[in-house]
């Protein structure tokens, strides 16, 4: 079986899927520690949708299906930062009536296009082994911009993922930093749309950063456990799905949660936070 | 004449429909520590947050000399600290005591940058004037209340603002922990010469530099001026609307009521 492996290894669209596939578990769980700690899991789920209705749109309008979802993509992001900043609603609601409204926009669209939907379904379930160079020169260019942004701006994150209004307060460009990440979240959920697609994208968002929670209070490691708890469900994902013929994008969701249920079963927080209550002790 | 560093002229703050500051006008000179004292919905909060630049008003607000609305320069935020009510902290949250501390100093270092070792040493020096340093590498999720508080103060004073603007810190502490707190801010205001707020509902509790009060009751200003005679029985039930009586023993303000 090594040596299979080894020739599969060999060819180009596998190497593209290998490739990409570090790429989405590297942006993805690095995003997935705003969207744990900031507690917006619906994020995920409404770029992915946003990225979808642009996707859908592009095609009714004969424009290039990942350009019109990015597109879609960093429109939603510009509108709800000010969206839940400037009105009375949380972050989570504005999340929802997007999410909802870009569902909707993505089925009108998907009824009324006459031709083969394949193109616009691809995007739903992701589809590793057809990408193309340009898709994932792409997803290295996102992935490149959001880790440095991260290791540049890394104590501004801390502060504003801690408390938004405190770090404003303090001289923070919070507003700047919380609106990059917003963008850099549509960037990074459209440009892997064809890796995990669509569905299983927010799986992605939220397992790392979750799986961390379990294993640090540093955040530096935080950081890096979620990467490496992304870039190993994807790795390990795309192997089961080679070796026992199975959908690419759902082995690699299904990892990330076998991932997360061993960190929380051998976490070092639970254990200590049981030591305490056994000992009576605060 | 004291320099003035906070002047309110007629702010004015609305929201849906609702006045929540109405025509409040007042300065504040520099070193002074004034407390801003009302029952529950007065508009004391709604007043920190216009100073410091998180509400939305009418009317002119000018710090340090010059006219601000909701948008503040860099430069104004830095001089203006803010310590925040009490609030919760997921325990598993990534942060440690003394790196919630050094947060207040990250405006001060910059882009690009990071604390240096004399920053941190100035986060120390401020959690042993706490007598926190034996928690600076506890996760503050699993600090107590008024362990938080004291962090959320030390980190406010790391910043060296000019201005230090406390929202109810003494808020839902035990009384022994209010009177540390209460201390902390009496020393801080005597050491740094700050130019302070502080809003409480509990006029039981100030710190004893405190020397002046502002009373608000539904956004409207009551009284400003000096601290017993805001806190005289008189003005008290006027402004809570139910007969008090207030008395000293040993230092200190009781309440009395039927």
């Amino acid at each position: 079986m090594i040596e299979n492996l080894a020739e599969v290894f060999t060819y180009p669209p596998i190497q593209r899927a290998a490739f990409a596939c570090v790429l989405c578990g590297a942006s993805c769980s690095l995003l997935s520690v705003f969207v744990v700690l900031m507690k917006m899991p619906l994020i995920g789920v409404s770029m992915s949708h946003a990225a979808f209705a642009g996707a859908v749109l592009g095609m009714l309008l004969g424009i290039n299906p990942f350009l019109s979802g990015f597109v879609m993509c960093l429109i939603t992001a510009g509108v709800l930062g000010p969206l839940s900043d400037r009105t009375d609603l949380a972050p989570e609601n504005v999340l929802g009536i997007l999410f909802s409204f870009l569902m909707g926009i993505a089925f009108l669209g998907m009824g009324i296009l006459t031709r083969t939907k394949a193109g616009a379904l691809n995007l739903m379930w992701g589809s590793l082994l057809t990408l193309s160079g340009f898709d994932v020169a792409i997803l290295a260019v996102v992935t490149g911009i959001l880790v440095l942004f991260v290791v540049f701006f890394f104590k501004e994150i801390r502060a504003v993922l801690f408390n938004r209004r405190l770090a404003r307060s303090s001289g923070v460009p919070e507003r700047m930093i919380y609106y990059a990440l917003l963008f850099l979240t549509g960037a990074v959920v459209s440009s892997n749309l064809a890796t995990v697609g669509g569905l299983l994208i927010f799986a992605l968002l939220v397992q790392p950063g979750a799986t961390a929670l379990q294993l640090t209070y540093n955040m530096k490691h935080f950081f890096l456990i979620s990467a490496a708890s992304g870039i190993g469900a994807c790795a390990s994902g795309l192997l089961i799905s080679y070796i026992f013929d199975l959908p690419s994008g759902a082995s690699v969701v299904l990892m990330a949660t076998v991932i997360f249920a061993t960190a929380y079963i051998f976490s070092p927080k639970r254990r200590m936070a049981k030591r305490k209550e056994r000992n009576g002790t605060p | 004449m004291n320099e003035q560093l906070i002047t309110l002229d007629g702010v004015t703050v609305r929201k849906t429909g609702a006045v929540l500051l109405d025509s409040i006008s007042l300065a504040v000179a520099r070193g002074e520590l004034v407390g801003i004292i009302g029952p529950n919905g007065a508009g004391k909060t709604t007043l920190l947050n216009v100073i410091a630049g998180f509400e939305k008003f009418e009317g002119i607000l000018s710090l340090f000399g010059r006219r601000e609305n909701h948008r503040r320069s860099r430069g104004t935020r830095l001089r203006v600290g803010y310590v925040p009510q009490s609030f919760p902290v997921d325990p598993a949250f990534p942060i440690l005591a003394v790196e919630a501390v050094l947060t207040g100093a990250i405006g001060r270092t910059g882009l690009f940058r990071s604390p240096g070792r004399r920053q941190k040493a100035e986060a120390m020096a401020l959690l042993e004037t706490m007598r926190l340093s034996h928690i600076a590498a506890r996760p503050l999720g699993q600090l107590s209340g008024g362990e938080r508080q004291k962090v959320s103060l030390a980190r406010a004073i790391l910043q060296r603002p000019d201005i230090l603007l406390m929202d109810e810190p003494t808020a839902n502490l035990d009384i022994a922990v209010q009177k540390e707190v209460l201390d902390l801010v009496d020393e801080i205001h005597r050491k740094e010469r700050l130019t302070g707020l502080f809003v409480t509902h509990d006029f039981t509790m100030l710190p004893t530099a405190m020397e002046r009060a502002l009373l608000l009751d539904h956004g409207k200003m009551l009284f400003d001026g000096d601290i017993d005679t805001a806190l005289s029985g008189k003005t008290l039930t006027r402004l809570f609307r139910y007969p008090l009586e207030t008395f000293r023993r040993g230092g200190r303000r009781f309440v009395s009521y039927d």
